[in-house]
């Protein structure tokens, strides 16, 4: 199968072997990662707490994100390139895994929400930008961002104890 | 070595066994560990760039500081709470390993500079300057990111 041999391409990779065969590189990227992880979804839980309702450290919503949102981005980025090195290093292995796939699900629908976000509650927030708690449309994607990115911190774990090649 | 019978009392205690026997136990924890880290790493970045200067420099530092820190304080007690628990279930792992001591040590540093530094800019009034602060500021998000990668490196030594 074409998936498969490409997989196994990706897991031929000189980049691959080496990650496998320094004993700190995958560690090292992995520490990378949940750096990344926690910087992005403790930046992102300021922003989607304020759209809750609950009050942070400024009143405007639309200021907060604006403020937040650089350092979210350039985490994610961080977090990309980390998940791509571990996942290049086992490609096989990690698209056979369920909690990998089911992850990569979350992650798209949280990128859904945040679209769906700015593309409605957002394009109005002068009407709603110091209201404490937000309309029931920011509301929702804030909760909805919360739980998403709970459920991809959880899933991310459980890779490292159901991946089929441990390192 | 007393650390090392008293890990081996505490692995055959039946608290120990039955954290290892059912498989969610440990990676629950270790979730929810890192959640906990997230809200300390997401309290501390915006406390400590604002102290430095970078970020709401339009907001007073007592006020950011006054809505982060006490997040700070409960994220530290859930870590305190969950990682007591990963002790628990694997003691070898963490009682006889020096990272994990250092990554103590760090923890225990990062919460008397905070209490040192941070904690008395909540009786600060608005337009108090709050000196000096870049060095301590960037001290504190270091000192939390080895945090960080030491927990990581725990499960490799």
């Amino acid at each position: 199968m074409s998936l498969e041999t490409t997989l196994q391409q990706i897991y031929d990779l000189p980049i691959s072997a080496s990650i496998r065969e320094n004993v700190n590189a995958f560690p090292l990227i992995e520490s990378l990662h949940v750096l990344a992880i926690t910087l992005v979804f403790g930046t992102i839980l300021i922003v989607d707490l304020r759209l809750v309702g609950v009050a942070s450290h400024r009143r405007s919503a639309d200021r907060l994100i604006r403020e937040l949102l650089p350092y979210t981005w350039v985490a994610f980025a961080l977090a990309v390139i980390s998940g791509v090195l571990m996942f290049v290093s086992n490609a096989p292995a990690y698209a056979a895994n369920l909690e990998f796939q089911l992850k990569l699900v979350a992650i798209a629908l949280a990128g859904v929400n945040m679209a769906i976000f700015h593309s409605t509650a957002h394009r109005r927030i002068a009407d709603w930008d110091t209201d404490l708690p937000p309309p029931a449309a920011a509301r929702v994607s804030g909760f909805l961002s919360l739980a998403l990115w709970t459920v991809v911190i959880v899933l991310g774990r459980w890779i490292g104890f159901t991946l089929d090649v441990l390192f | 070595m007393f650390i090392q019978s008293f890990g081996e009392w505490l692995y055959d205690t039946p608290i120990s066994t039955t954290f290892r026997d059912i498989t969610w136990v440990i990676p629950a924890v270790q979730s929810i560990h890192i959640l906990a880290i997230a809200v300390v790493i997401g309290s501390a970045l915006v406390s400590e760039l604002r102290l430095a200067g970078l970020i709401a420099t339009d907001e007073a530092p007592g006020n950011v500081v006054r809505r982060y820190l006490p997040w700070i304080w409960r994220a530290l007690i859930v870590l305190l709470a969950s990682g007591t628990l990963l002790i628990v279930a694997e003691p070898a792992r963490t009682l006889g390993n020096t990272i994990f001591w250092v990554k103590m040590a760090l923890v225990l540093g990062a919460f008397v500079l905070t209490l040192a530094f941070r904690r008395p800019l909540l009786a600060a009034q608005a337009g108090d300057a709050a000196t000096p602060a870049k060095p301590i500021a960037f001290l504190l998000l270091a000192v939390w990111v080895v945090v960080i990668f030491c927990g990581r490196f725990i499960a490799y030594t």
